[in-house]
């Protein structure tokens, strides 16, 4: 049943021991709240070639694995000072899971490498793994989004890009693998518990997703007439600042068949900000806008974001919103991360396959495949 | 071997999802959490007395008058015109006011849960619902069953009162081979409280499987607008079957043992 009926509710037993899952959320936001971990030395040039993970610390991939040669070793108790000091600095769980050797050509591009963003994850994918049907679509997925930053997820058409915000906010669950909210495992919770935890996020979908029987401004004060016990003096002032905020102040009662592609998205926008979500998600915020509405969406969300903060996770595979907007990116390929790490190293990356796709150049190692 | 086994398998699957899905939006109702949402539900009610009455109505008026010139022909033709009212009596209630009634319910009501549910699907709405912590299906399913409960059995029985009038006016006053009073002596003497309340379990069964059949193939819905229109002709396949399913259990169960007919003392 791929609607969120029938949920399957078996990885209870089969969480990978995450070497900082062990770690609750608040501990988690105190410590990277607290102090700035140390940039890791060197951690670009240590993190090249081909499995290179540097600045974070390595998962443990369960009994039995022999750690690959960048894993920490026998060699780090030797300095317990220097894997305590890392244990400190390390703000994400997560890392590249093992490969084999038949896989190096595949993944000859995904280094994995999660350069170090100074903040606790907010949203953390370990290992996951969602095939539909003989479709793999997420093959191991690794992917930190940083706490207060807008992380852009970028990649190739068909790469997983929006099964991974279906999968953050529970509407799928891995066949493999975990994905932590704040420190919360999204596939071990209870209906109920799933339902509390979505409250922490706005989700714009691609089209808006406005409910055709309302008009924009019921749309918008839905969540608030459901969630809150706020009386409609107070719901009709918040909604009404949202849709000020989009620019819709004029439009709260039209029906969303009477809006633009570029209006819905705004009023799915501001349906998404209406509870203060700590984690709000974008799902091709883009798609099937012109240029300049684009720009000017994306202008939309830094000012929304600098104002209220948040986690914010945009979907795209438009390198301009991008450059415009992104503070963290994550390049997603083959259901795997090739690199993520703050915006502007990874516009700086060696790595072939970031570069072509963050430049949008016909040559290099994405073909028409 | 396999091959042959597959269509079974998959009914059997569908089934099996079926009678899930409308045991938990049954547990949604009766365990009360439908009453989150109770201004939902009276809305939907809202929507179907303004949407469906009338239309419901008048099929059950052309039904019953068609039940009266019937009866009143097939009488004369025997030599008992004065017996008219025995088909009124039975035919409408028992059988043609169900019947009538299950048919609009799935062609007006049950396809158009199917389309309302199966383009909300398609158009993200309803995931739009569950990332607000929304329990979807107990906000459009259960909601709507309730809204069904409140509002059918009162259109029940004024269905069965327009069915009623209408062969009245038929067998009386179209025809008029019996007085009025003689239709309405033969009338009530083939039917009693019973009757009316056994017509209201047929009439009810059936919009409960007419809803809760709507809701599972338009909350199912995918594969885009053609999907959704897949969903509603089968929809309507297996209401119409379930219609007279329900129909011919209810008349055994209810009349099948005691016809309850005062004929021969």
């Amino acid at each position: 049943m791929p609607f969120g009926i029938g949920r399957e509710r078996k990885h209870e037993d089969e969480l990978p021991p995450g070497g900082g899952e062990d770690m609750t959320w608040p501990e988690r936001e105190q410590e990277g709240g607290a102090e700035s971990p140390p940039p890791v030395e060197g951690g670009a040039g240590d993190a090249e070639g081909p499995s290179g993970n540097a600045g974070e610390g390595q998962r443990p991939t369960g009994d039995g694995e022999q750690p690959t040669s960048e894993q920490p070793t026998a060699d780090d108790e030797a300095a317990p000072e220097a894997a305590e000091e890392e244990e400190r600095s390390r703000v994400a769980v997560v890392s590249e899971p093992e490969r084999g050797a038949g896989d190096e050509e595949e993944w000859k591009w995904h280094t994995g490498l999660k350069r170090p963003t100074g903040v606790p994850d907010a949203i953390e994918f370990i290992d996951v793994h969602k095939s539909f049907g003989r479709n793999r679509i997420l093959r191991g997925l690794n992917m930190g989004l940083p706490e207060g930053k807008i992380s852009m997820i970028l990649g190739p058409s068909g790469t997983g890009k929006s099964v991974c915000i279906k999968h953050m906010v529970g509407l799928l669950y891995p066949d493999e693998g975990d994905v932590l909210v704040h420190g919360e495992s999204v596939p071990n919770l209870a209906d109920d518990e799933l339902f509390e935890m979505r409250k922490k996020f706005g989700v714009l979908f691609q089209d808006g997703a406005l409910f055709g029987s309302m008009n924009l401004y019921d749309n918008v004060a839905f969540p608030l007439r459901q969630h809150t016990d706020k009386s409609e003096e107070e719901v009709a002032e918040i909604v009404n600042r949202r849709l000020r905020e989009v620019g819709l102040a004029d439009s709260g009662d039209k029906m969303p068949n009477e809006l633009s592609g570029g209006m819905r998205k705004r009023a799915g926008f501001a349906r998404a900000l209406v509870l203060d979500p700590d984690i709000v998600l974008f799902d091709e915020p883009d798609s099937g806008l012109d240029p300049v509405r684009t720009a000017l969406l994306c202008e939309l969300i830094k000012e929304v974001h600098e104002e209220n903060g948040g986690c914010y996770v945009v979907i795209t595979h438009d390198i301009m919103s991008a450059r415009r907007v992104a503070e963290h990116i994550a390049v997603l390929w083959k259901g795997r991360i090739v690199e993520s790490g703050p915006a502007d190293e990874l516009f700086n990356s060696d790595n072939p396959f970031v570069r072509q796709f963050l430049s949008g150049e016909a040559t290099g190692p994405l073909g028409m495949e | 071997m396999m091959g042959r086994l597959a269509l079974p398998r998959d009914w059997l699957a569908s089934t099996g999802d079926l009678a899930k899905f409308c045991a938990r939006v049954l547990r949604d109702v009766y365990g009360a959490r439908v009453f989150r949402f109770f201004g939902e539900a009276l809305r939907q009610a809202g929507i179907l007395i303004l949407s469906s009455t009338l239309v419901i109505w008048g099929l059950v008026f052309i039904i019953g008058l068609q039940c009266g010139i019937e009866g009143a022909y097939f009488n004369r033709s025997v030599g008992a015109p004065a017996y008219a009212g025995v088909f009124s009596a039975w035919c409408d209630l028992r059988e043609l006011v169900p019947y009538g009634f299950g048919y609009m319910m799935a062609a007006k009501v049950g396809t158009g849960f199917v389309a309302e549910l199966g383009s909300m699907r398609i158009s993200d709405e309803i995931d739009a619902l569950e990332v607000m912590g929304i329990d979807s299906m107990t906000f459009l399913c259960a909601t709507r069953l309730l809204a069904a409960w409140m509002v059918l059995p009162f259109l029940y029985i004024a269905a069965v009162g327009a069915g009623f009038f209408a062969s009245y006016l038929a067998v009386v006053q179209q025809i008029g081979e019996v007085s009025s009073g003689g239709f309405f002596l033969i009338f009530w003497m083939f039917q009693n409280p019973p009757d009316l309340l056994y017509s209201v379990i047929k009439g009810m069964v059936m919009a409960t499987a007419i809803v809760l059949v709507g809701c599972y193939y338009g909350y199912n819905a995918g594969g885009g607008p053609v999907g959704v229109g897949t969903a509603t002709a089968k929809s309507m396949v297996l209401n119409i079957v379930l219609v007279h399913l329900i129909g011919m259990l209810g008349t055994q169960v209810f009349w099948g043992a005691n016809p309850r007919a005062p004929i021969g003392g």
